[in-house]
């Protein structure tokens, strides 16, 4: 009669063992995830030099590449850098300065995205600028357009060369935030019912309509960019606005939460490329 | 004459009273109509699934009410509540995602 209730257990146990290893086989880790993302673009594009998808759209579109080449000659962005110079070096009305709270330098740009554990979010580079503005008495900027992007473009100048490398924590909290930026990758949104995934992975180098559509692997080393189309210069969440839009999707807040955990995971999927921002793109 | 005034009289007042039921029946469908969509649009933004144009459905509605087209108006109203709908089912299930297999082969 005792051995009932040891089988019992042995039953139990051996379940839960086999759907606790169930589970972590289905759930990839980070890292695999990475080696999986960054594997199919090599697959994918076998003639293509792994640092060439830094350079976007114009790592696969040659005609486009031409043009692109001919306008870096005399980069839209210049003056907007120098603008952002004199932004880094013009003391607040309080008369500090954003030296005081990036004591590091402007060469910071491979330091962000990264997980903030005490403000248990993922900290971004446009909303630490903020930060400090509004800890100094300033008014924050706008995130999308306008002169957040003079500051970006001057400290994403300072950090060419640098390398992607966002630190994956082990804080459950962040390996959710992960998980809800590679979900909003890979979730079909909007009346199109189109993904991220679909369009920059399945999709990458085909045509959508006259455009030819940009691998992920790369997307957030060039920003901010200066796009033709806007005949301006944009922020990456800009651009995740216009993509959800296209799809018929309504966008998300500039540095909402949606936003930064999509931006950690695309950062964190392109690790070890080099940060080549500001850009121009068509 | 005094007859004719009368009958003319009578359908004057019976087609006003009867075109107020109408135009109130009109606002009553309109009314329901755009809380039905604004529930559909809240369901759907709730799960981050709320379509682009839902918004500017309603606010076109509004302005068709305002003209009189009523039933332009109740029309829009149901395809913006069909997009709610549909955005919300779209997203469920869509979480814990895995790469397609697509990555893999």
């Amino acid at each position: 009669m005792k051995k009932l209730p040891l089988i019992l257990s042995v039953c139990i146990t051996a379940c839960l063992s086999l759907s606790v290893a169930l589970s972590s086989a289905q759930a990839a880790s980070p890292a695999e995830d990475q080696k999986i993302f960054q594997d199919f673009f090599k697959k994918k594009f076998p003639d293509i030099k792994e640092a060439e998808f830094a350079n976007g759209v114009y790592a696969v579109d040659s005609v486009g590449r031409e043009s692109w080449e001919a306008i870096e000659e005399f980069p839209p962005y210049e003056p907007v850098v120098d603008k952002g110079a004199e932004m880094w070096k013009k003391p607040f009305a309080n008369g500090k300065g954003f030296k005081d709270c990036f004591k590091e330098g402007p060469a910071i740009a491979g330091k962000y995205p990264h997980w903030d554990k005490e403000k248990s979010m993922v900290m971004t580079l446009p909303l630490a600028i903020n930060n400090c503005l509004e800890a100094n008495g300033e008014k924050p900027l706008k995130y999308k357009k306008g002169k957040i992007n003079n500051i970006l473009a001057y400290m994403a100048f300072e950090s060419r060369g640098q390398k992607v490398n966002v630190e994956m924590s082990d804080d459950p909290k962040a390996l959710e935030a992960y998980q809800k930026g590679k979900d909003f990758w890979l979730a079909k949104r909007g009346q199109l019912n189109m993904s991220c995934a679909g369009c920059h992975a399945q999709n990458a180098s085909n045509k959508i309509r006259a455009d030819v559509l940009s691998p992920a692997f790369g997307h957030p080393t060039g920003f901010p960019v200066y796009r033709s189309k806007w005949g301006g210069m944009g922020t990456l969440h800009r651009r995740f606005t216009g993509c959800n839009k296209q799809v018929r999707a309504k966008p998300f807040k500039a540095q909402g939460e949606e936003y930064r955990n999509l931006e950690f995971f695309l950062t964190y999927m392109s690790n070890g490329l080099e940060l080549n921002g500001p850009s121009s793109r068509k | 004459m005094l007859k004719k005034i009368l009958m003319i009289a009578t359908f004057a007042t019976v087609s006003s009273f009867s075109n107020m039921t109408l135009a109130e029946e009109n606002a009553d469908s309109l009314k329901t109509a755009v809380e039905a969509a604004k529930t559909a649009k809240k369901a759907a933004a709730t799960v981050g699934g709320e379509w682009r144009d839902i918004g500017k459905f309603l606010k076109k509605a509004k302005k068709l009410a305002a003209d009189g087209k009523f039933d332009k108006a109740v029309k829009l109203a149901k395809k913006a509540e069909t997009q709610g709908k549909l955005g919300k089912a779209q997203m469920e299930g869509q979480t814990n995602l895995e790469f397609p297999s697509y990555f893999t082969k």
